[in-house]
């Protein structure tokens, strides 16, 4: 009853969801195969003929049968920060200047740039709607995509959801004031489209129209990044990051946080971290316990990888876990096809292939 | 080789009801003999009828080929059979060494040769014990070791040992077990009371099993195996119904409903960030060592104890943010923590069994009462009686006097009568025989059975692997790893629980 009036003396508790029931540990994404070593590949889609997969400024191809080296298909000047692909062989490319590019089927070679699409400059996320628009998560607005730690940091929450009519050029926003939207599932089970918004830890179902976003799954136990369909009419989430508890502590102490993003170097900040335990200049790992020289799995850590499978109402029924001690971390894109899922790991630098659960 | 002690055809009533019923027993000078049985055999009864505790009813007892029969214990110890307690008989206010001389001290004594003494003596048993410590200052555990060391130190021709591990650890075990087979060497006779049924097949020469109140067989311990000796103890075979090989995946019940989420939970230096969720429909079971915070953590989840004001974590009971400074709102909310201590926190040792059922009831604040229905009551304690099999010489036998196993019944029983959605059990077994441990595992099956959330915590592992839908390994004050039965293994639980 008092609960407000006292956390403006003693601090607002924050508490996170435990790693259980569906969400329970294991070792699936370590154990899984790697189809190939990649230097951080962010996001998957399929072109009709093959997979492919951001690495960089690359594109690169993967041959459809998951065999051999992968083919790099397209170089831009900036790092690639989202892809797409459409049934018509169309792909599009979403850049870390805020460009959006399409390469094959009808409309190869479009070039939008923020200017041309309200200003939209930070894409983080990508998907074709049925009808052939485009819809374009916005992290923050006035970021790149690659400053998101420190959006996170400001907790900025001036994100949005965008869908461009590729046919008109018309850019209309659907929803804003979203912390960091990440991922976008279009034709979404249960109607409209579903966002994954990252610092909220939740996805929200906005109406295909435009309209208030709604929750509906919230208290997530890491931040939410990208959606995938899945073939059994429910969908892939990828949680690029754990929370931990010494992170929710500096997230709420303002001063501290101040003063941390001037005098220390964005690497070492006590932040989510798609990999970690690389250098000795980081925050203790964020608490990362060692016993005799064995990096325990279950100790708190800045990095993880995890996906989750949900089912047609959205709900967890499996998932797939590089733990604290794992190498496979910061899992940003998935994408499912023919009974396997590809798993891009960024803090891992690797594809790997899992069995789809039937 | 005459018997040092035996007994022929010995009976004890209890109020017209046979404890034990016409048995013969003999033990050999030097030898070690294992006295098994389930709670309420009548092992107890038989040895205290030896260490002149309590008279017999019927048939005689020789002692040195003399019939014989002690009207005290102190009568029994001088003449050379001593008897160590599984409750301890020391005086908590005296120290070690004046415990260890009471009743031997000269007219004049020297505090500080006592003590030099007690320190002689308990390092020569390999006791690491401070003589000058008041034993109220002392863990369970080391006031055993007193106990033992008082037998000993009375250079006692029998020694009786009733349930001597119970509290020890593996470490004091072994030394214990060393001293046994030191005093046998002696020419001591040792009987050795124990539910480690393990322990008797190491170090037992002979063993004598007893079965509601009758010998069953007394043989060389080379006869027996550890399914022969619960087939003699309970009457069937049990060991593969108890602790059969891990469950496979088939066995486990689905999950139901989210029922608890406990969410960064913490309390000191003793519950620390823990977080976990309990299912509808499960059982769950948590491992750990002693003091790894599992029985601390529910015991917040239950109301007994308070979490950190300060960012103590959150307990959601369906959804819903609870937090209970007593217990009596959990267990309105239907939440049940069945205790380890069923001694101090587990029965009203003085009442009946119908009264303490009853008053769990009461407790519970279920039912508007403006006054005590003993015919409810009576009511109560039937249907409980006859559901949880709880055994006793009659209806208005106090508690205290019932058999480990049927105290535990009874404990279970008071909780259960307040209609749970979420039932707690600290280690159900603890001190309790094979035949109860079925009884109790059948009964925590059926809950969750019938779609309660059961949480179940035990140090002993086979019996985790056993009930478990899932297992929940426990170290320094929080879970630490979660597996399903079909990937738990022993090795990995411990390794969990301890690296």
């Amino acid at each position: 009853m008092f609960g407000g009036l006292l956390d403006r003396v003693r601090g607002k508790a924050v508490t996170i969801p435990p790693l259980d029931g569906p969400l329970r540990a294991n070792t699936a994404i370590d154990d899984a195969p790697a189809l190939c070593e990649a230097t951080a590949p962010d996001d998957l889609a399929f072109d009709g003929t093959s997979f492919l997969f951001s690495s960089g400024d690359t594109v690169q191809a993967l041959p459809a049968d998951g065999t051999g080296a992968p083919v790099p298909v397209a170089r831009f000047d900036v790092a690639v920060t989202a892809l797409a692909g459409a049934a018509d062989g169309s792909v599009a490319v979403a850049l870390d200047d805020g460009r959006i590019m399409i390469r094959g089927g009808a409309r190869d070679g479009l070039a939008l740039a923020p200017s041309d699409v309200g200003g939209l400059a930070c894409p983080t996320a990508l998907a074709f709607a049925g009808d052939g628009a485009l819809l374009v998560c916005q992290g923050a607005a006035g970021r790149r995509p690659s400053d998101w730690v420190v959006d996170l940091m400001e907790k900025g929450a001036s994100g949005s959801v965008w869908r461009i009519d590729l046919a008109a050029g018309r850019a209309a926003r659907l929803a804003g004031d979203l912390a960091f939207p990440y991922g976008v599932l279009a034709d979404a089970p249960g109607g409209g489209i579903v966002v994954a918004e990252s610092w909220r830890h939740r996805l929200v179902r906005v109406p295909a129209s435009g309209g208030a976003p709604v929750p509906v799954l919230a208290r997530l136990p890491g931040y939410p990044a990208r959606l995938a369909p899945a073939a059994d009419g429910g969908a892939w989430l990828c949680l690029f990051a754990p929370r931990n508890r010494l992170i929710e502590f500096v997230l709420q102490e303002d001063a501290y946080r101040a003063d941390m993003m001037r005098d220390v170097a964005r690497p070492y900040w006590i932040a989510p971290a798609l990999s970690s335990g690389s250098s000795f200049l980081e925050p203790l790992q964020c608490g990362g316990v060692k016993t005799m020289g064995i990096h325990k799995p279950w100790s708190p850590s800045r990095s993880y990888g995890l996906l989750v499978r949900l089912d047609r109402n959205l709900r967890p029924v499996a998932s797939f876990h590089s733990r604290a001690n794992g190498r496979r971390h910061g899992v940003t894109g998935a994408i499912e096809r023919d009974g396997r899922v590809l798993v891009a790991a960024k803090g891992g630098s690797a594809i790997l292939s899992l069995a789809a659960p039937s | 080789m005459n018997p040092i002690v035996e007994m022929q055809k010995v009976t004890k009533l209890y109020r017209g009801v046979p404890a034990i019923r016409d048995v013969d027993f003999d033990l050999r000078p030097g030898e070690i003999h294992a006295l098994l049985g389930e709670n309420g055999a009548g092992k107890s009864t038989l040895t205290k009828i030896m260490a002149g505790v309590v008279d017999a009813s019927a048939g005689r007892m020789l002692y040195r080929g003399q019939p014989t029969q002690f009207a005290t214990p102190s009568e029994a110890l001088n003449a050379g059979i001593a008897m160590v307690f599984q409750e301890t008989s020391l005086v908590p206010s005296m120290t070690v060494a004046q415990n260890l001389y009471l009743g031997t001290e000269r007219f004049l004594n020297r505090l500080r040769g006592i003590y030099i003494s007690a320190q002689q003596f308990l390092q020569s048993l390999n006791f690491p014990v401070d003589p000058t410590a008041t034993v109220a200052s002392l863990g369970a555990a080391k006031r055993q070791m007193v106990e033992i060391a008082r037998a000993v130190h009375h250079n006692a021709a029998v020694i009786i040992f009733d349930e001597p591990t119970a509290t020890l650890t593996p470490e004091e075990k072994r030394h214990f077990f060393a001293l046994m087979r030191r005093l046998k060497q002696r020419g001591v006779s040792i009987v050795f009371i124990s539910h480690a049924l393990e322990e008797a097949l190491a170090h037992a020469d002979r063993i004598t099993i007893l079965r509601d109140g009758e010998r069953i067989v007394t043989d060389d311990t080379a006869a027996f195996d550890r399914d022969k000796i619960i087939r003699a103890m309970v009457g069937r075979s049990l060991s593969t119904e108890l602790y059969k090989a891990r469950r496979t995946a088939g066995e486990v019940r689905p999950r139901g409903e989210k029922v608890l989420s406990v969410q960064d939970i913490s309390m000191g230096n003793v519950v620390r960030n823990n977080s976990f969720s309990i299912y509808d429909g499960q059982i769950t079971g948590v491992f750990g060592l002693i003091g790894s915070g599992r029985t601390e953590t529910f015991k917040i989840v239950a109301g007994i104890y308070k979490r950190d004001f300060l960012h103590g974590g959150e307990v959601e009971l369906r959804g819903r943010t609870v937090r209970y400074l007593v217990p009596a709102p959990a267990v309105r909310d239907g939440i049940v923590y069945v205790t380890e201590d069923r001694k101090s926190e587990g029965f009203f040792e003085t009442m009946s069994i119908a009264e303490n059922l009853y008053s769990g009831l009461l407790a519970a604040g279920l039912e508007k009462v403006a006054y005590v229905s003993r015919r409810e009551m009576r009511s109560l304690a039937g249907e409980w009686t006859e559901t949880l099999n709880i055994r006793a010489i009659n209806e208005n036998a106090r508690v205290i006097e019932l058999s480990g196993g049927n105290q535990q019944r009874v404990v279970i029983g008071k909780g259960l009568v307040q209609r749970p959605r979420v039932v707690i059990f600290d280690e159900p077994t603890r001190g309790v025989d094979v035949g109860a441990i079925a009884e109790i595992h059948r009964v925590i099956n059926k809950l969750a059975d019938d779609g309660l959330a059961v949480v179940v915590i035990s140090s002993y592992l086979p019996e985790i692997m056993n009930l478990s839908d899932r297992i929940l390994v426990c170290r320094q004050g929080r879970i630490v790893e979660e597996f399903a039965p079909e990937d738990a293994t022993e090795e990995k639980i411990m390794y969990a629980a301890v690296h």
